[in-house]
């Protein structure tokens, strides 16, 4: 189906020419598939038109019009992962790029109001200046500063910086049919201190386990917390790209990856370290993210993996250390090299010894951006977002049965062969974590079905193990194959979404949808 | 086979945006993350580079047609700047800019090309300059230097003044002074009355033939001459003399170096001093074809290795930007005695494109001047009373920036501003 001229038009009325197209040179641009989940496919369904809209009133207009003329639509900010496309023909598509300021810092309150198309990095560099600091994707600083709108926001800062659930605010929706929704604080003081009141709370409802992937509305605004940032307003870089030195993170910091002789001794590692509160970012590190993250080129990779390989046990941690005064730093790294001990913690001397090396690797993971060089460059796909998110311990025991099955697609030739170790990240200082296998592939039909049949014995793992509902759960099969073990959370999850999506506009394939 | 040789590297685009923004770990602050010109203004994923490749894809697929007017909106609206290339080349191992080139070229052969450019490569083919407008004579520039002609007369260095400044009037000051600079430091130049365009810029708009053609007989002649040394002001001619004929394969037995780099080392030899104060607060632009397009061509013949691996054989070395010609107009700018140079947050690398490459100022001037005033507002943002640059196409775009925005900013080519010292 294509939009018909009064369709075409109605939209153009609302957002003006320049900033609608059903052009297929525009169309086929957006339908270049994701490198995530990449299927052999080389583009998914074509949305209708891309539509580039600017202010609440012209999404809700929009989103009103995709209602009455049975179209569907769906959002993106920075549009990375498939669940950014269209699954079938009938739906148009929201580019936010354009609603990009950052609406407030809030130095004393420690919150920042964004719009969809800020991203992390711009949010980070801002919160510098005053001091302050804010969680990042762990997928990388190139997506949406927003706490709703990419996925649950675990990443390299989770120790610290926590997660998107707990850090959204105040949030500003649209919801499905159109209406504009003020939530928490927002909702009865117009301020944007708090999520959950005085004032609607719909914040679990909306939130789900993941975010709903674009199937409920438009999150136009959101207030996430900040938190404390021990180090300089803005970082002093040498180099050119791709290698970058930083040069004005001071004294205060120390980097560490951690091998243990195995599991029982990491996880009372990170047990430790976080009851001692004294880490900035902990988190599981193995082998193929180190190399892959200090390497800039696959021949890089390629050496130090074999180097990392002979010195790291699949039982990793990294550490940042930040102190807030020479003392604080002091007693931090006292404390941690206590913990190493106690745990037969050995430092990755490529880190400890060389302080290029150190600075450099702490640069690219307060502000995560070498994500991409970890999971895309060596084959342009990824497909490991597996990881559950609960007790750390149980996460990581997860992680590790999944990693036999990632083996098994090792052995069969389906992946790129990194030894399959396992990682597992951690949380707000406590004993929550969130565990996930890096798995890289080239997308061809073989290699594909071996996907598949990784992720459903990553599920059946999930089920008969009683690890829980994973972070990948999304889509109606998903949410069906886990709902009945799960208190039948899925006839929920539609309940909610037809209560405000009655007419199913918000394109739900990722998320659910109002089929019975 | 044209596109098709890039399949594997569009292929590989995971759609992270990062071609949209600056090397994310450089960021200071919310202001100035893009650097891609062609998206900052028209917003469509199309418009970025990794848009681009998808679109790649799908004319390979043939699921679009090389016939269509959006195509050529899209395609043509890109400065070819290179600085998608880069940032993506921070975390990727695959080619950028390349199949961009390669999707011109298509362009081109499937007649869809703007109208405009094709205007000039007919001037090409005739030997004239590849330029729309101006045509102020050839060598008249140098009427009163009393300087060699390389055509005539062995010369140790050929000066290469470039189309953009022979055939422009207001940009002889430049050429003339290059000239004066080099005669007092005893160097033996010649230029040629009747100089050859490069032909480069044929190559950015998808006329690849035709720079090829243009890079072949332009060696044939110049290798004759026996110099040792090629300067040239311009970044484009310098881009086409240093990477596009060595890519081309007719790289030329004699060095190719940037006004900056040739004069920075005569004064760091002590042949030309800089001693007369130049009380200025400047800025410095990298043009594109200096900065990051300027590294060494790399080459390379070998095959993606079978499996599971992003690897090649022989092991490939991708040009990344890396290794452009940033530091020589810096170091030669901080030798100038009372001269202050500060940086625009987008610098080097990632510096943010003037506007006028790709055939953007002929074929879109609103969109070359629209990126042009970015620049203008970061530059005048540093504080800077000047723009200092070293490509007359940048310079004559800033100055009619600087003049549409009402701007107190001057514009100054770094001979210029050498010349202000020694001279
Ligand atoms: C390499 C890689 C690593 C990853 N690692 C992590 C990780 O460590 N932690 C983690 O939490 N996630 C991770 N992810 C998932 C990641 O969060 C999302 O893929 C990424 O898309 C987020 O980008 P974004 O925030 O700009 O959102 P987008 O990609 O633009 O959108 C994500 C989803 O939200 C919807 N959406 C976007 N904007 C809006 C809006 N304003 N209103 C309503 N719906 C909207 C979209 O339709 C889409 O379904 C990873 C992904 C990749 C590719
Ligand atoms: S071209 Fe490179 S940077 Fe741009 S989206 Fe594709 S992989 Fe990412
Ligand atoms: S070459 Fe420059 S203008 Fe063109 S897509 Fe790349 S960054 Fe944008």
């Amino acid at each position: 189906m294509t939009l018909n001229k009064e369709q075409y038009t109605a939209f153009e009325d609302i957002v003006g020419p320049e900033y609608i197209s059903s052009d297929p040179a525009i169309l086929f641009s957006y339908s270049w598939r994701s490198g995530l989940y990449a299927p052999p496919q080389d583009f998914s369904p074509l949305f209708e038109a891309i539509i580039l809209p600017h202010t609440n009133e012209e999404i809700q207009a929009i989103v009103k019009l995709s209602n009455k003329f049975k179209l569907q639509f769906k959002a993106s900010s920075t549009g990375w992962g498939p669940y950014n496309d269209a699954t079938a023909p009938g739906c148009v598509k929201l580019d936010l790029r354009r609603m990009n300021r950052i609406i407030e810092i809030n130095v004393k309150n420690m919150y920042a109001v964004v719009e969809p198309g800020v991203i992390g990095t711009q949010l980070q560099a801002e919160c510098m200046k005053l001091g302050l600091n804010c969680n990042q994707n762990g997928a990388g600083t190139n997506c949406s500063a927003s706490p709703i709108v990419g996925h649950c926001g675990f990443g390299h800062l989770s120790q610290s910086g926590s997660y998107g659930e707990r850090n959204q605010l105040a949030l500003e929706w649209i919801t499905p049919e159109g209406e504009l929704v003020c939530f928490g604080s927002l909702g009865s003081t117009g301020a944007w201190f708090c999520g959950d009141g005085p004032g609607p709370s719909l914040r679990g409802a909306v939130r789900g386990n993941v975010v709903p992937m674009g199937g409920l509305g438009v999150f136009t605004k959101a207030a996430t917390k900040l938190y404390h940032w021990p180090g300089p307003t803005s970082v002093e870089l040498e180099g050119v790209s791709p290698s970058y030195v930083p040069t004005s993170i001071d004294n205060h910091f120390l980097i560490r990856i951690y091998s243990f002789p195995d599991m029982e001794m990491m996880d009372q590692a990170q047990r430790k370290i976080g009851e001692a509160e004294i880490a900035y970012e902990l988190m599981g590190f193995n082998k193929g993210m180190a190399a892959s993250n200090i390497a800039t080129s696959n021949e890089e990779m390629l050496k130090l993996h074999a180097e990392f390989s002979n010195l790291l046990t699949d039982f990793c941690l990294m550490v940042i250390i930040g102190g807030y005064s020479a003392r604080d730093f002091e007693y931090k790294t006292k404390v941690l090299n206590q913990i190493a001990i106690d745990t037969q913690g050995k430092s990755l001397t490529k880190i400890s010894d060389d302080p290029e090396v150190a600075a450099g690797c702490m640069w690219r993971w307060l502000r995560p951006t070498a994500s991409i060089r970890e999971v895309f460059r060596a084959t342009g796909c990824f497909a490991g977002e597996v990881g559950g998110t609960d007790v750390f311990r149980l996460m990581a025991d997860y992680i590790v049965e999944t990693a036999k099955v990632k083996q098994k697609m090792i052995n069969d030739k389906l992946i790129f062969d990194d030894g399959a170790p396992p990682f597992t990240q951690s949380i707000e200082h406590g004993h929550y974590g969130h565990g996930e296998l890096l798995i890289r592939y080239i997308p061809n039909p073989s290699n594909w079905a071996g996907m598949m049949d990784f992720m459903a014995k990553a599920n059946e793992i999930a089920i008969k193990q009683h690890f829980g509902v994973p972070g990948h759960v999304f889509s109606d099969m998903q949410h069906d194959i886990y709902g009945p073990h799960v208190m039948n959370y899925h006839k929920w999850l539609r309940k909610i979404k037809k209560s405000f999506d009655p007419n199913g506009a918000s394109e739900g394939s990722h998320h659910i949808t109002v089929k019975e | 086979m044209g596109l098709e040789e890039f399949r594997d590297d569009m292929t590989t685009c995971c759609r992270c945006s990062a071609c949209k923004f600056v090397p994310l770990e450089t960021l200071k602050g919310y202001d100035h993350v893009n650097i891609c010109p062609s998206i900052s203004r028209f917003d469509y994923r199309a418009f970025s580079g990794g848009g681009r490749l998808g679109i790649g894809v799908a004319l390979l697929d043939k699921q679009l047609d090389y016939s269509s007017p959006k195509l050529r909106e899209i395609i043509y609206n890109c400065q070819m700047c290179g600085a998608c290339d880069v940032s993506c080349k921070y975390a990727m191992d695959m080619e950028v800019l390349e199949p961009m080139n390669a999707i011109r070229s298509e362009m081109v052969k499937h007649g869809n090309a703007p109208p405009a450019l094709d205007k000039m490569i007919t001037s090409l083919k005739n030997g004239g300059p590849m330029l729309l407008e101006g045509n102020a004579g050839q060598g008249e520039w140098a009427s009163k230097l009393g300087v060699k002609d390389y055509t005539k007369q062995s010369v140790q260095v050929i000066y290469h003044a470039g189309c953009r400044t022979r055939h422009d009037k207001t940009r002889w000051a430049v050429a003339q002074q290059t000239v004066k600079l080099m005669q007092k430091a005893n160097i033996d130049v010649g230029i040629a009355m009747d100089e050859p365009c490069c032909g480069g810029r044929a190559y950015q708009m998808g006329y690849q033939t035709e720079a090829a053609d243009k890079a072949r007989s332009n060696m044939e002649s110049i290798n004759k001459l026996g110099a040792k040394t090629l300067v040239t002001g311009c970044a484009e001619c310098y881009f086409a003399f240093k990477v596009l004929y060595d890519k081309f394969g007719v790289k030329g037995d004699f060095e190719v170096l940037h006004t900056s780099e040739f004069f920075n080392r005569l004064v760091q030899q002590g042949k030309l001093k800089p001693t007369k104060k130049v009380n200025l607060t400047v800025t410095y632009h990298d043009p594109c074809h200096l900065g990051r397009q300027g590294e060494p061509y790399i080459h390379w013949k070998g095959q993606r290795v079978p499996g599971q691996l992003i690897i090649f054989d022989p092991p490939k070395e991708f040009r990344r930007g890396t290794k452009g010609v940033y530091e020589p107009p810096r170091e030669l700018l901080q030798s100038i005695p009372g001269l202050k140079l500060v940086e625009m947050d987008r610098h080097k690398e990632f510096a943010w494109c003037c506007g006028s490459g790709g055939g953007v100022i002929e074929t879109n001037p609103e969109y070359a001047l629209w990126t042009a005033t970015e620049r203008i507002n970061e530059a005048a943002s540093t504080k800077a009373e000047a723009v200092v640059t070293g490509c007359p196409g940048c310079e004559s775009l800033f100055e009619t920036a600087i003049r549409k925005n009402n701007k107190n900013l001057k514009v100054y080519d770094i001979v210029e501003i050498l010349a202000m010292a020694t001279l």
